[in-house]
């Protein structure tokens, strides 16, 4: 078996234990008919997860780039949502979609490409500054909207986007109550992940992309232009994000400036467990951290919940010593190389750009 | 004339610390005889920063691994000082349901500032030792996750653990014996342990594995005992800055250590590291001040207005981002290009120009890892 069918043989199992894991836990927690009602929504949660934690993935293959910016996309996508309400749905997914996109491919332009060849500690730290640029310049009232931080209560007002009733509404299938906006973000997520494993398989631009990925500089001297790989690529995360954005925007209804942050963290902490390096691997660790976040907060009692968190991170950090890779990586002898990563010594400072 | 030649390379050697020196005296000295309440107040938290900044410096600025986990050891170092420092009347009501077998010592416990400072920083160096060996293996964005997850558990604690930490509340009691004094004296001391530490034997050899991990290696440097080293040691720096944190702002709480909407410090303290130049001690120093002047001339200028003129609220911290990211692009390796102050001796328009047209060289990691 080569190493690419491995890796999808990976992925893909990944999936389906998480559904059966999923399917199970809460089955056994809440009963049969809820469980899997919770597991429909844990799973239309988690797609959406794995969608950003592929944006971000492609970003930091491609150029390096953790994006910490991603998170702002998702929050202006929330603002233009809240400007276009009125204008039907039609309207709003596309206006959010093309604005999320064109800042994105901004964001690019001004902020990240003179900075591209500087260090990934540098590239961090300018994507922080774009984050909380954005971030702060929605808190002004630069808007109109008196979004002002509020230092007595600790955020500001918080604004909502109304959800469509007939888009939230729940209707029984056999049972299990499933709403269209579920359906609609499975649709919309697998629509996405395939078309975007499709464009990197099959056009020009997908190959000198996962060429890139691979190796930057190789591919720069075989011909591929970087400007033209790394716009691409900020366009294609923006289009993900402004997809992302309005699948969780419909879902929780709230916008405010840092909305961004929550989604963020998980799709990166998601990205991470599955393994940044691999796109494939990203989208599964977005989708298991996802669902099982969503799974655990419908289920959990209150007096567990609160450490959860606490030891996610310990998780965290134990795979990142320990299979730095992310979960995709490991194989049959994991044990054996378990082994030897605990006795290794430190990685490289240069990072794994 | 020979005289001076002989103490000349020791003068080297002590110049830009005593440098950095003599410009916090004389903030101190300009704003302690000048400045209102509002300056000193500015300049105390100027000094607060920049010793935070001079514990990443220790780390990162040496090692070339980024952390998010600093402010970590800030927390620890805050709660723990003041859990010593609360009159014993007032935490027999606030600290009902704290466990016996921390209550029966903590409860009655009267330190004074500085014993409880030490213990503070005592405890956040504990955490730092028992949190050195996962960190040191990881370096680049897995360092930076690896941290903030760090940062993140330590927060979750304070705010779920309330029986300790009384969760989201704010402290009661906590002495204000924080003075401007105290602050500038630590943050001297520090420069000088920072500056010690980057010239020291251990502090070389974790520069050299910044440069390149596996030719320090081959010459026989262990890196994880040097990151160690400076991990454990930042730890303490950070510590300190937390107790006089939690002894200056006396109310303080779980978020004044994590993402906060005003000032965030975790971002805040690494961007002035950055922005200054990380592998260097002068670095840190400008960056800090030049992130809090600007910070604070926008803040005054938005609370206070310029004639008639006044930006809209918030306007600040957004330009404080163009700022950063302006000076990142032009600038990659911060304003000071990484250096520490050169000797007055060697000032001149020339090296100004060589300075200028290598940036990029000399003690920097940037343009090694950029390759």
């Amino acid at each position: 078996m080569n190493e690419a069918s491995r890796r999808y043989a990976a992925v893909s199992g990944g999936f389906v234990a998480t559904v059966l894991l999923v399917v199970l836990v809460l089955s056994l927690i809440v009963g049969a008919g809820e469980g899997i009602q919770y597991t429909l929504d844990s799973l239309a949660y988690g797609s959406l997860f794995a969608v950003m934690a592929l944006g971000l993935a492609l970003l930091f293959n491609v150029m390096g780039l953790m994006n910490f910016a991603y998170g702002e996309l998702i929050m202006a996508g929330a603002y233009v949502m809240y400007f276009t309400r009125s204008w039907g749905w039609l309207g709003m997914i596309l206006m959010t979609v093309l604005v999320v996109t064109i800042l994105s491919l901004l964001m690019e332009l001004i902020a990240f490409r003179p900075v591209r060849d500087a260090s990934p500690v540098v590239l961090l730290v300018t994507s922080f500054a774009v984050s909380y640029g954005i971030q702060q310049l929605a808190w002004t009232d630069v808007f109109g909207l008196a979004h002002r931080f509020d230092s007595t209560i600790g955020t500001g007002p918080q604004k909502g986007v109304e959800p469509y009733p007939w888009l939230t509404n729940q209707f029984d299938v056999g049972g299990v109550l499933v709403s269209r906006l579920e359906i609609a973000t499975f649709i919309v997520t697998g629509v996405l992940l395939v078309g975007l494993t499709l464009l990197l398989k099959k056009t020009t631009l997908g190959i000198q992309l996962r060429a890139s990925s691979e190796d930057f500089r190789m591919a720069q001297l075989t011909g591929v232009r970087a400007n033209w790989v790394i716009s691409a690529a900020f366009g294609i995360t923006g289009v993900l994000a402004g997809a992302v954005a309005i699948l969780y925007i419909l879902r929780t209804g709230a916008v405010a400036p840092d909305i961004g942050q929550g989604p963020l963290f998980v799709a990166f902490v998601g990205g991470v467990i599955g393994g940044l390096g691999s796109l494939g691997g990203a989208a599964l660790g977005g989708f298991v951290l996802g669902a099982i976040i969503n799974a655990l907060s419908a289920t959990l009692p209150i007096t567990l919940k609160s450490h959860t968190q606490l030891f996610a991170f310990l998780v965290v950090i134990a795979i990142l010593v320990l299979v730095p890779n992310g979960l995709v990586s490991i194989r049959g002898d994991a044990v054996k190389r378990l082994w030897r990563r605990v006795r290794r010594s430190p990685a490289p400072a240069e990072g794994a750009a | 004339m020979t005289a001076l030649r002989r103490v000349e390379p020791a003068a080297r050697v002590v110049w830009p610390p005593l440098a950095l020196c003599a410009l916090l005296v004389v903030t101190w000295a300009l704003v302690d005889g000048f400045g209102d309440v509002v300056y000193k107040d500015t300049a105390v938290r100027l000094f607060l920063t920049l010793i935070i900044v001079l514990g990443l410096q220790i780390f990162s600025g040496n090692s070339g691994v980024l952390s998010f986990g600093h402010i970590a050891f800030m927390a620890i170092g805050a709660y723990m000082s003041a859990l010593l420092t609360i009159p014993p009347d007032i935490k027999k009501f606030t600290y009902l349901s704290m466990p016996s077998w921390l209550g029966s010592w903590i409860l009655p416990a009267k330190l004074s500032p500085l014993e409880a400072t030490l213990a503070g920083a005592g405890v956040a160096t504990l955490f730092a030792l028992i949190t050195a060996a996962p960190i040191v293996r990881l370096a680049g964005v897995e360092a930076g996750i690896g941290t903030l997850a760090l940062l993140i558990i330590v927060y979750v604690f304070d705010v779920q653990t309330s029986a300790i930490t009384r969760g989201t509340s704010t402290q009661i009691g906590v002495p204000q014996t924080t003075t401007f004094v105290s602050v500038l004296v630590w943050a001297l001391i520090f420069i000088g342990v920072a500056f010690a530490f980057k010239q020291s034997r251990r502090g070389l050899r974790l520069r050299a594995s910044r440069e390149n991990v596996r030719a320090a290696k081959s010459v026989g440097v262990r890196v994880s005992v040097e990151r160690a080293v400076a991990w454990v040691l930042s730890g303490f720096v950070v510590g300190v800055a937390g107790a006089l944190y939690g002894h200056y702002f006396v109310t303080f709480g779980p978020d004044d250590f994590f993402f906060n909407q005003g000032f965030n410090i975790v971002l805040l303290t690494i961007v002035m590291l950055v922005v200054g130049g990380m592998t260097s001690v002068t670095g840190a120093v400008v960056g800090c001040y030049f992130v809090t002047v600007i910070y604070e001339a926008f803040r005054r200028w938005e609370v206070n207005g310029l004639g008639d003129v006044r930006p809209p609220s918030g306007t600040g911290n957004f330009v404080l981002a163009v700022v950063l990211i302006l000076t990142l692009v032009l600038r990659p390796n911060g304003i000071t290009g990484g250096r520490e102050l050169a000797w007055p001796g060697d000032w001149s328009l020339d090296s100004l120009r060589r300075l200028k047209a290598r940036s990029g060289g000399g003690d920097s990691v940037a343009a090694e890892s950029a390759k």
